[in-house]
């Protein structure tokens, strides 16, 4: 395969449009890097080309010849590879079974495994790659993520009959070290010399430049940018990939930042996290920036109590606070909106009332263990009406509500509280613009009332059009704090792309 | 499209009646009388406090596979302390320990230890078992070391002399413990939190709920209720052997699961449960009295609840 061209790809989620129009073309022997914001549509492009999103509209064509992909194993007989974050190995089998789990085990006298022969075809694909330091009979448990990553590429050499065309690379160094990224690179480029395309998507723009050929950049399902690397700056990728100035369309805040101290972090440590200091007043928001899975989560699960401190102090309230537990932090009247609504934050099957209710019961309670029904109803349906729930009665089961309102309701219980500190973990995840917009007058609301706020996003436009300060976070560690009025956000996404020692 | 509807929410109920009627064409003269139904609430009365107590784990979608060794044991510990001469008191007060002992244990694995409660229970299961074997030496322990006060509780009952009928003190504790389950899941705070685990777990701990801590107690509160049938057993018969609550938990957990078919959103409730031991117990009297082979008996009560809890998968998933 010479070449791939890929014509006015569209595809649509209903109304959404994630792809339109999106021309792209693939050499062989070229890296090719696709770029974007979350959302821009990365992931449906890839997910398009493994067959498992049915496009609405794309003509492929493979050497100038018509090609179709209806599912996924279609996929793979063109020679498609796809190398994810998440590498589907199996620790409990060596090496060499992993890499022959997509491909018929040899056999002598066409009934026992030919052991000797699946050993030297596994260790002969490794050697194409240049790889020669891993045991194909080790089990892989005893690899590194790097090393385990590199098994996976050389299985798509295993087959001998077709040659694989196109791998496609995504996000691979997310969970590799220095070390291993850089013998990853060297594979990439031995691929690239055996004549394959190389589509490769990553967030971390060192690596682009070092690496890729083309750079492709994605912006809301559009296509804003292709050239060759060697013409392209940092700061020109990043200008195209953020576009226009992103802080509108919010509601307008109108509450005073209170001079009072809701909670002073100071230099906290926890198993996952570093350095994190930030103090936030009664009525302020602090965002939570950064590239995706560097930090943000164990930022929340440090201050519920999930992840337990091992340096640092907080106050809460001129309090001492050592986070203890989630059951704790309630009591505190710090009130949590998970990132994962149907995971981590709603019983599906249960009642708006026991969802809305649940974090309160020993304060609706009487005597402390009688479930007080009367009071129970008056909070959900109050807070309900507070959020504009949309909703038949507080009896009904949470699954009959749109994505929109059960967030309303994970909302309406985070609020039942009257918190003094709200934490909000990508709140407007899966939700609807309508709702988006009831959710942020809520934010809005609560600031009002003297609430602090941490609000965590991968919507740079939210944190733009939210937040007072922005708390930029890299490889699990603070890396600043930004004051929102002073900066633009091509300002706040270069400094996810500025490595440290800059 | 209505009349589906009804089938799906009440065809366990409508089956139950289908088979009271068909009994009662069958024996027309014994099955369906005052007597014969509080024949029944007898024969019922330990699996039905068995079954109660489960659902209290089972509404966190934990089960205990150990209830039916823990029966055993309990009686077996009763009655070995009445064989040494002690008083009565000190014999249930002991059997009861054993089961919250033995609860916590089954507790501490599951949610301290994050052991499947499957792999847990069963191996608690073994454990029991093997102790109420060498605590009673392996032999049943007779009539004449039971105190005559002891078994006598379960022969006796409160007279209704005005319809000439005596309903058995067993029965009584049974729906005693059906309230005290009811009141604890149905009114209480605590009640309301098992149920949020049994909704989902992870949201529920990070909403606030110590998950840890609740489902040890709820396995101790199950321990309990096994600990009080077996007693119950060994009132009855008046001895106490090492397998007698073998046959338990099998029919509990059908009971819950029974029960399972008739509420909102198949969840266990307590009152459904009553449901579910009913139906067993009615299928049980009734197809004695046919004098159906007893072989042929579990071959249809296994079928019957498996007809049950496959109609209501079915129905639901097209919902």
């Amino acid at each position: 395969m010479q070449k791939l061209e890929l014509l006015n790809l569209t595809k649509s989620f209903s109304s959404f449009k994630a792809l339109s129009n999106v021309s792209i073309e693939f050499l062989s022997g070229e890296t090719h890097a696709l770029m974007g914001e979350n959302g821009a549509g990365k992931t449906t492009l890839i997910k398009v080309l493994a067959g498992i999103l049915k496009p609405d509209q794309m003509t492929m064509k493979i050497d100038n010849k018509i090609q179709n992909i209806y599912s996924s194993i279609q996929s793979k007989n063109l020679g498609f590879n796809f190398i994810h974050q998440e590498l589907n190995i199996i620790s409990y089998l060596s090496v060499a079974e992993n890499m022959f789990l997509n491909h018929p085990y040899p056999k002598k006298y066409k009934t026992i495994i030919d052991w000797n022969k699946i050993y030297k075809l596994s260790s002969n694909a490794l050697k194409e790659l240049g790889v020669t330091h891993i045991d194909v009979k080790k089990k892989c448990a005893k690899l590194s993520t790097g090393d385990q990553m590199l098994v996976k590429i050389a299985s798509c050499l295993i087959k001998t009959d077709t040659n694989p065309t196109l791998y496609v690379f995504d996000e691979p160094t997310a969970a590799l070290t220095l070390q291993e990224s850089e013998k990853l690179f060297k594979v990439i480029n031995n691929l690239k010399k055996r004549g394959a395309i190389i589509l490769y998507v990553s967030h971390r723009m060192n690596e682009i430049l070092q690496i890729s050929d083309k750079v492709t950049v994605l912006r809301d399902g559009i296509k804003v940018l292709t050239d060759k690397t060697s013409k392209l700056s940092k700061e020109k990728i990043i200008r195209s990939m953020v576009g226009k100035d992103l802080s509108d369309n919010f509601p307008e805040r109108t509450g005073n930042i209170n001079k009072n101290i809701v909670i002073d972090v100071n230099n906290v440590h926890t198993k996952n996290i570093r350095n994190i200091n930030f103090k936030i007043k009664a009525g302020e928001v602090l965002g939570i920036a950064g590239l995706s899975n560097s930090g943000q989560r164990e930022i929340f699960n440090m201050l519920m109590g999930v992840d337990s401190m091992t340096k640092g102090k907080i106050s809460f309230m001129d309090q001492k606070y050592e986070p203890i537990g989630p059951s704790d932090a309630w009591k505190k009247l710090i009130s949590f909106v998970p990132r994962e609504r149907r995971k981590e934050a709603l019983m599906l099957k249960m009642s708006v009332k026991s969802n809305t209710t649940t974090p309160h019961y020993s304060k609706i309670s009487k005597f402390f263990f009688l479930a007080n029904k009367k009071e129970e109803n008056l909070i959900t349906n109050n807070y309900s009406k507070k959020v504009q729930l949309k909703y038949e009665n507080i009896n009904q089961p949470i699954y009959q509500l749109s994505g929109g309102n059960q967030q309303k309701v994970v909302f309406s219980r985070a609020l039942a509280s009257n918190p003094k500190l709200l934490l909000l973990d990508e709140p407007t995840r899966g939700v609807d613009v309508g709702a988006k917009l009831d959710i942020y007058n809520l934010i809005i609301q609560l600031t009002k009332n003297g609430c602090g706020i941490v609000l965590n996003s991968s919507d740079l436009s939210e944190i733009m059009g939210m937040c007072d300060k922005i708390l930029i976070l890299k490889d699990h560690e603070q890396y600043k704090i930004l004051e929102n009025f002073k900066i633009n956000s091509q300002d706040v996404l270069a400094n996810f792309y500025e490595s440290k020692n800059q | 499209m209505k009349i589906l509807n009804l089938i799906k929410k009440y065809g366990t109920l409508i089956g139950f009646f289908g088979i009271i009627i068909f009994f009662t064409i069958n024996l027309p003269s014994t099955f369906l009388t005052a007597k014969n139904f509080i024949n029944i609430s007898q024969q019922i009365s330990m699996l039905a406090v068995v079954a109660f107590t489960m659902t209290v784990v089972m509404v966190m979608n934990d089960f205990d596979l150990s209830v039916g060794s823990m029966a055993s044991l309990a009686g077996i510990v009763a009655a070995v302390l009445f064989s040494m001469g002690y008083p009565i008191w000190i014999g249930i007060l002991a059997a009861l320990f054993v089961g919250i002992i033995g609860g916590l244990f089954n507790g501490f694995l599951v949610s301290i230890i994050g052991i499947l409660p499957f792999v847990a229970t069963l191996g608690t299961l073994t454990m029991f078992s093997g102790f109420a074997f060498l605590i009673s030496g392996g032999r049943t322990i007779f009539g004449r070391d039971i105190p005559s006060e002891f078994s006598s509780f379960a022969r006796s009952g409160i007279e209704i002399s005005s319809l000439g009928l005596k309903i058995p003190f067993l029965s009584i504790l049974a729906l005693l413990i059906l309230f005290i389950v009811w009141f604890i899941l149905e009114q209480t705070t605590y009640g309301r939190r098992l149920y949020a685990i049994g909704g989902n777990t992870e949201a529920s701990f990070l909403a606030g709920i110590k998950v840890k801590q609740l489902r040890l107690s709820a396995f101790a509160l199950t321990g309990v209720g096994a600990a009080i049938a077996g007693l119950m057993y060994s009132s009855r018969v008046a001895s106490s052997n090492p397998t007698q609550g073998s046959g338990l938990m099998l029919e509990a957990i059908a009971a819950v699961f029974l029960g399972m078919t008739m509420s909102e959103e198949g969840e266990p409730r307590v009152l459904y449960t009553l449901l579910g031991v009913l139906i067993l117990g009615v299928l049980d009297n009734g197809l004695t009295q046919m004098n159906v082979d007893s072989y042929i008996r579990e071959v249809l009560v296994g079928f019957i609840v498996i007809l049950a809890v496959a109609f209501s998968s079915i129905t639901k998933k097209r919902n």
